[in-house]
């Protein structure tokens, strides 16, 4: 059965999608990491590199839930998305004596790191759906 | 129903725990700075005992935040002086000082601060990210 055509249909919107899914997911793990910074026995958690194969495979997705008849049918649960990927241990580069391997200024790296990413890949999302603004358009009208 | 929340929405969490759980810190460290001084009143008892903030992760938003669990005595020995004319003064003359060093207190504090302002920025990051996001519905 064939639910309305969504934006995950076009493999470049998925694509992004999994990738802002990936970068908020990364960014949820860095703030562990910071909030962490002063607990004894923490070791810092990383996501694995993002590929494109990651979000295919591992994907949870979101589908609307008919409460009454009258509605439309919704769509079924499809590609892209904020999938599960595994947090990953850091390498060990300096632990203190309270056995806590949080280095502040790696995160912050990190941090900003994901942070332009996003803007990156936010950027892109917004020229492609001007893209597609522009197809959907009356010639000549502009 | 339940609520859904965003990956920025459990950042912003996880890093406002963290700053709750410094705040707590810094006060415990204004209780050591501020009874460094502080001597047993009866004669030959012990004085202020240094407090340590102990940090526990704790499970929020299907990640770890943090929270002080608990405010533990430092066990070091106390200094001693001999000052027969105070109260708190034993039958030699000598009086306890609470085992506080200012100094290793001030490091402290400047820790509590550092990560204070990291978390903030966790939160200053996270909001941007969000807006950006927004930022798709205009135009």
């Amino acid at each position: 059965m064939f639910g309305p055509m969504t934006l995950d249909d076009i493999p470049l919107f998925s694509m992004l999608r999994g990738r802002l899914g990936y970068l908020s997911e990364r960014q949820r793990v860095i703030a562990e990491n910071v909030a962490n910074a002063d607990t004894p026995g923490y070791a810092p958690h990383d996501l694995k590199p993002f590929t494109l194969a990651t979000p295919a495979s591992s994907i949870q997705a979101v589908a609307p839930a008919m409460t009454s008849p009258m509605h439309m049918v919704g769509v079924a649960p499809r590609r892209g998305g904020g999938g599960v990927y595994k947090p990953q241990n850091s390498a060990d580069s300096e632990t203190t004596l309270d056995g806590n391997s949080v280095v502040l200024e790696d995160e912050m790296m990190k941090l900003t790191q994901a942070r332009m990413d996003y803007d990156a890949a936010i950027s892109f999302y917004q020229k492609s759906l001007g893209l597609l603004r522009l197809a959907s358009k009356k010639p000549g009208s502009n | 129903m339940a609520e859904i929340k965003s990956a920025g929405d459990a950042a912003m969490n996880i890093a406002a725990s963290a700053l709750r759980a410094q705040q707590a810190r810094m006060r415990v460290i204004a209780e050591n700075m501020a009874n460094s001084d502080s001597t047993s009143r009866t004669p030959g008892g012990d004085p202020y005992r240094r407090q340590v903030a102990v940090f526990e992760p704790v499970a929020m938003d299907g990640g770890q935040g943090v929270k002080m669990s608990r405010v533990t005595n430092d066990p070091s020995d106390f200094k001693t002086e001999y000052a027969p004319g105070q109260p708190g003064a034993n039958a030699q003359g000598y009086l306890k000082l609470p085992n506080v060093d200012p100094l290793i207190e001030a490091m402290d504090m400047r820790e509590a601060q550092r990560a204070y302002e990291a978390n903030l920025n966790v939160i200053e990051t996270a909001r941007s990210m969000d807006s950006r996001t927004l930022d798709i519905l205009k135009k």
